[in-house]
């Protein structure tokens, strides 16, 4: 199987989104006055902010999932022409959110775990405004998510998601249950072979450099810094899964700092799912 | 005499740069080799508009002024976000150590960050002739005589490396930041300084890309030594045009500036662009927003 049919599996495209309808979405993503809530958890940086437009409460303040029948928020009543297509898309959805990565945000190398119940749902992306260093690395390769269509992302794979240098990326999120409707929409999945770009292998020689960059940063008294530089790694190169964990472990040890070992060791199994 | 509440009008008032300044502050300090943090410039006097940049000293123990600079570029990208390596400001007065300038998006704008770093042993005397407000104020371990001498070598050497293509298109792109805030100001006078500089910058990086081994200084010789070639014809093509232009730019001359010079990168220093691509389309994304 290449590159990008295993990717296909992972991400693709599906309809596109009437580029006029999609400009006025972006507008009341970009002007809502919307009570965005900070998302903090082990797997990212910090930096992510999600809004609700349909859940279970019809608050646009609660951000917690969890399976229902969603209703509009008050902020998706504010926002006319986002309604619009959630009515003509006509799914059954369980979330509906607006969500904000910072310029510098990150979503650590992670596999989701399936925390709901076994029902089938699929998550839709819909990118609202974004920019070529926001993107998504899975299997070694980066996808950056284009404005004018609807993506589905189903990723089993360790991936990471990531906005360098920004400005903002927005994107419209709709997680929703498998009916006819959703496999009418998804009845042609793709993905364009010019949007996924393959990462550099990294040599012996650039992860030598690298981890002696985050040592010097370390022996200065940027232990924090160090780590990041370490996780960042995993969106400008092809490594093996959990190699970002490692380095920072072999950093650690090189440091002589045995609970930050035992910390980055515990943190690998958990994020990747490991089960040894 | 009543008693007036201006607490909420002086935080609503503060500076847009303080939440920025403060978070660098913070990042800056972590490490225990930072002896000061000084803020000079209008941020300092209390003269900031909403484009100043923000312009820190940081003292640091005199022998770890090495690692400390050799460090910067990824700190500032890791931990602040800076969109570009930083530029090796020669703008800066030499009070005994090496300046940076780093451009960090904040609140959907770049803003242009000034690092001068000081080995400790020269802060006295920094501080003697600069204003500046203190954020930090360690004291130095013992500085041992040969720590003054390694980061005075080191300081020279690092002033005296001639710049690479990657750095001299930097010192484009920072200079265009800084003339488009001249431009907003209607600082003429300053605007000239830096367009010159700009066109400078254009001459050094044509040179250092096609003649690097050049005999001839600065301005002298630059058809006899360039124009012999299609590219090095069209490099000087492209220097003709930056200095045909008016003295004092508009903000359109500068974008055609940028924009020009990415085109003479592309075509004689193509590898000066490597790993830059994103950073330049973000580059071009906020200084549409200036």
């Amino acid at each position: 199987m290449d590159t990008l049919t295993a990717l296909a599996g992972q991400i693709a495209q599906l309809d596109t989104v009437d580029p006029a309808q999609l400009e006025r979405m972006r507008h009341e993503a970009l002007t809502a006055q919307a009570p965005w809530k900070a998302e903090y958890s082990a797997y990212q940086s910090g930096g992510w902010w999600t809004t609700s437009l349909m859940n279970a409460s019809g608050d646009a303040a609660d951000v917690t999932i969890g399976d229902c029948a969603a209703q509009p928020t008050d902020l998706l009543t504010r926002m006319p022409a986002t309604a619009a297509l959630l009515t003509e898309l006509g799914l059954n959805y369980m979330w509906v959110r607006l969500a904000r990565l910072e310029p510098n945000a990150f979503l650590w190398e992670h596999r989701d775990y399936d925390e709901l119940d076994q029902v089938e749902r699929h998550r839709l992306h819909i990118p609202l405004h974004t920019n070529t260093s926001a993107f998504l690395v899975t299997g070694g390769a980066k996808v950056h998510m284009t404005g004018g269509r609807i993506w589905r992302l189903t990723p089993t794979y360790a991936h990471g998601v990531c906005n360098l240098l920004g400005p903002d990326r927005i994107h419209l999120i709709a997680d929703v249950y498998a009916d006819d409707t959703y496999r009418r929409l998804a009845r042609r999945p793709m993905l364009h072979p010019g949007s996924a770009e393959p990462l550099p292998v990294a040599g012996p020689a650039v992860i030598a450099e690298r981890l002696q960059a985050a040592r010097a940063m370390a022996d200065l008294g940027y232990a924090d810094a160090a780590e990041r530089m370490l996780l960042r790694l995993f969106y400008t190169y092809a490594l093996p899964e959990g190699a970002v964990y490692d380095l920072i472990a072999e950093l650690h040890t090189s440091l002589g700092n045995e609970e930050a070992v035992t910390r980055w060791t515990t943190a690998k199994r958990r994020l990747l799912a490991l089960t040894a | 005499m009543p008693t007036l509440h201006l607490a909420e009008l002086t935080f609503a008032n503060r500076p847009a740069q303080l939440p920025l300044l403060s978070r660098l502050a913070d990042i800056l300090a972590a490490s225990p080799a930072v002896t000061h943090l000084l803020v000079r410039g209008s941020l300092a006097h209390g003269t900031a508009d909403r484009l100043s940049d923000v312009d820190f000293v940081v003292g640091v123990q005199d022998a770890d002024l090495p690692a400390f600079v050799g460090s910067l570029d990824d700190l500032m990208s890791v931990e602040a976000g800076a969109l570009l390596p930083g530029w090796r400001d020669t703008i800066v007065a030499d009070l005994g150590g090496v300046g940076m300038v780093f451009l960090v998006p904040d609140e959907g704008h770049l803003h242009q960050i000034d690092l001068y770093v000081a080995p400790a042993s020269r802060v006295p005397r920094l501080r003697a002739t600069v204003a500046t407000a203190v954020l930090l104020d360690r004291e130095p371990a013992l500085a041992p005589a040969e720590g003054t001498a390694v980061a005075e070598r080191f300081a020279a050497e690092f002033l005296a490396r001639p710049r690479t293509c990657a750095e001299l298109l930097i010192e484009h792109l920072v200079l265009a930041v800084l003339l488009h805030k001249r431009i907003k100001r209607g600082q003429r006078f300053v605007a000239y300084s830096e367009w010159h500089r700009l066109h400078t910058a254009t001459k050094d990086l044509i040179k250092t890309a096609l003649v690097p081994a050049s005999r001839f200084w600065g301005w002298y010789q630059l058809r006899e030594e360039i124009a012999l070639t299609p590219i090095g014809r069209a490099c000087l093509g492209d220097l003709e045009a930056a200095i045909g232009g008016p003295a004092v730019p508009s903000a359109a001359d500068v974008d055609a500036a940028v924009e020009r010079t990415l085109s003479l990168v592309e075509r004689a220093c193509p590898e000066a662009m490597s790993g830059l691509e994103d950073a330049i389309t973000a580059y071009r994304t906020y200084l549409e927003q200036m």
